[in-house]
């Protein structure tokens, strides 16, 4: 049995990403989301001292699942790493590639890199927010930021087929927020690589009560999938919904692990969006433990 | 004996650039030799790196003066076309074999499966392999990534990152400033970088020499890759099996090719510093398997560079090859996944492991998973012996 090879997988897998959706908009079922996190997440988020907050992310929900003592551990503080910006940096040369303005990952970047540093000299805005560091850096130091690039980029894009996706599909893009009204402040936020719009799937505005098409999420993640994955799909989706109540909710979301090959998605319907509320709320529950069990007792 | 008239300072040519392995693996690889050059004493403190500097070679290893003149190490488009040109049809795209390559893999670790799950997957990489199935109590004393700094591991690490420089970039200002920026860049290499500041000014100078040495013969002979060809450096690969209980981990050097369409088109490259060695070809096939079960298509060839000599080790992908690989990996991960269930407390060390077959408790010969899996290499590289090698090439 021959084939289909790697790259008639990926024609077959942006297929399977753009296929019309299976079911009808999820506006009540997100209605209904919403009021489930926020009857559920009040009274768990009361315990903690006031100021405090909690932001929810997919690492948030993975750690919980696997490893909740490390729910409490202070964050390191922040300082930019090659593998900080290797996923921005990569997003923008994949744009770049889907825009047809570079033929290769490996030739955008080195033109990209240089366009936003120059960009922030000039106006001193950060479009990325690395670009003062990248500017800092030695030629050595440098290169090794290109290459992560280049070898996340050329992974993304060797996974798609570029050419069968919208022209409107946008790569990259802020995060996905949604901020629960509790007496604590509780930040869901999410983001996605690529969201495709699905042709065709516009909804019957004369009944429904969003406007515009419903779309597609594409999540990369490294490594292989990791227990819970398909509800870490479905918390994309979820943010997402709840961000903006007059879209609809996402139609599926196709997570990548380039790294292993591997895709998976997730058709979202009323019952993935219930199970992925209940898994944001037990995390919530396990910060909330893990940081009153740290507090050490009077 | 007196350093040959018009050398250059000895003290590079007795760099300890090769790092320090298992017994077992110390010996030289026979295929591929330099023609004419001596067997004995060709080692790593008197290996004579021929490129450029043909009138120099250590005191007591006397080539013949035509060998000096005829092996250049490939260059430019001569090198590219090594590559890609392996004399072999490239190997088909073939999902049933595909399948059945991961049957067998998962088929040899299911047998002697032991209830009970651990907490996270056992984690398969070349090194790990090697060494278990080289000396099981070799790998319980040296542990997972717990490996002391050496000159040669730092000269192995800075090579890595030049190569990805060169590759990317297309160019290498000060090798030693660039590759401790590059290893500095993230947190990973942090013990390796404070290690190389903690340096004598003398070892420094030595690894400075080395290191500059094998970045100019890099930046000499290889050739720019086209973009077009997906070039990607430092390329990580997982694949999980028996449902994520076990995972196969590697990081190669350098992927080249775009995905495939009916046949292999990705060529595989590992950058060496250090000298050759009989379990690098090893290394190579295990990265064929990993890259064949994530991608669903064999890589058509893999390949050593020797940064240090200019060698290049070239090995055409074969579905036997894949098939040997994936016995050798399924001997070495079930014992791996026993090791760390604690399921067999017998360690069984190699004869040749002088260190570990006098520890307490271990047990000399070889295990039978070893033995299997060394019978299974052997037959691989049976199978791939008839490919030409670049050092059976001379310079026109």
């Amino acid at each position: 049995m021959s084939g289909p090879g790697p790259l008639a997988a990926a024609l077959e897998r942006t297929r399977a990403l753009i296929a019309p959706p299976s079911g009808a908009d999820l506006h009540p079922e997100r209605t209904d989301a919403r009021s489930r996190l926020t009857a559920a997440l009040s009274p768990l988020v009361e315990r903690l001292p006031a100021g405090d907050q909690v932001v929810v992310t997919v690492p948030t929900l993975r750690q919980a699942l696997v490893d909740p003592d490390r729910l409490a551990r202070p964050e390191e503080p922040f300082r930019w790493k090659s593998a900080f910006a290797r996923r921005s940096l990569g997003l923008a040369v994949v744009e770049a590639c889907a825009s047809g303005r570079f033929r290769a990952p490996a030739r955008a970047v080195g033109p990209i890199a240089d366009e936003a540093v120059a960009e922030w000299e000039r106006t001193g805005w950060r479009t990325f927010h690395w670009e003062p560091w990248l500017a800092g850096l030695t030629s050595g130091a440098r290169a090794m930021v290109l290459a992560d690039a280049v070898g996340w980029a050329t992974g993304v894009w060797s996974l798609l087929d570029w050419r069968s996706l919208a022209s409107d599909a946008q790569v990259g893009g802020a995060y996905d927020q949604w901020v629960s009204p509790a007496p604590r402040t509780i930040r869901l936020k999410a983001r996605s690589e690529v969201r495709v719009p699905i042709p065709g799937s516009d909804p019957d505005t004369a009944h429904e009560p969003t406007s515009g098409p419903r779309t597609a999420l594409v999540s990369v993640s490294g490594g292989c999938p990791t227990p819970g994955w398909a509800d870490e799909l479905a918390y994309l989706a979820l943010v997402a919904g709840l961000r903006s109540t007059s879209r609809p909710v996402p139609a599926r979301v196709m997570g990548l692990w380039p790294d292993a090959g591997i895709h998976r998605c997730v058709e979202i319907d009323a019952v993935a969006l219930d199970r992925v509320t209940d898994r944001v709320v037990a995390t919530v529950a396990a910060v909330v433990e893990a940081r009153l069990a740290a507090v050490p007792a009077d | 004996m007196p350093p040959v008239r018009g050398s250059p300072p000895p003290a590079p040519l007795r760099m300890r650039v090769t790092p320090p392995v298992h017994t077992v693996g110390m010996v030289v690889m026979d295929v591929d030799r330099m023609p004419g050059a001596p067997a004995a004493g060709w080692d790593e403190g008197s290996f004579v790196p021929p490129s450029g500097i043909a009138d120099v070679h250590p005191a007591h290893v006397r080539l013949p003066p035509e060998v000096i003149r005829r092996w250049q190490p490939l260059a430019g488009n001569e090198l590219l076309e090594r590559l890609r040109v392996t004399g072999r049809r490239r190997p088909p795209v073939d999902l049933e074999l595909v399948s059945r390559l991961r049957v067998d893999l998962e088929g040899g670790l299911a047998e002697d499966r032991i209830d009970g799950d651990l907490p996270a997957p056992v984690v398969v990489t070349k090194d790990r392999l090697t060494a278990i199935l080289a000396c099981e109590a070799h790998q319980l004393v040296t542990g997972f990534g717990e490996r002391a700094p050496t000159i040669a591991m730092a000269c192995g690490a800075l090579i890595d990152v030049l190569f990805r420089q060169l590759v990317t970039v297309g160019g290498i200002d000060d090798p030693m400033a660039d590759g401790v920026a590059a290893l500095s860049v993230d947190g990973h290499h942090q013990p390796l970088v404070s290690w190389l500041e903690r340096l004598s000014a003398a070892d420094r100078a030595e690894l400075r020499a080395e290191v500059t040495r094998q970045a100019e013969g890099l930046q000499r002979r290889w050739p720019a890759l086209e973009p077009g060809w997906l070039p990607r450096t430092q390329e990580p690969m997982r694949v999980p099996l028996l449902g994520g209980a076990m995972e196969l981990s590697a990081r190669v050097d350098l992927a080249i090719g775009r995905p495939a369409v009916d046949e292999g088109s990705v060529a595989i490259v590992e950058v060496k510093s250090g000298a050759r060695r009989v379990e690098h070809r090893a290394d190579l096939h295990y990265y064929a398997l990993v890259e064949t079960l994530r991608s669903a298509a064999p890589p058509f060839v893999v390949a050593t560079y020797y940064t240090r000599t200019g060698e290049l080790d070239v090995e055409p992908v074969t579905w036997p090859l894949l098939f040997a690989a994936a016995h050798r990996t399924a001997a070495g991960a079930g014992l791996l996944r026993d090791q760390e269930r604690g399921a067999d407390q017998v360690r069984r060390s190699s004869a040749l492991c002088a260190r570990c077959a006098a520890l307490p408790g271990v047990q000399v010969g070889p295990t039978p998973a070893a033995a299997g899996a060394i019978a299974s290499g052997a037959s691989a590289s049976g199978a791939s012996a008839a490919s030409p090698t670049d050092a059976d090439r001379t310079a026109a």
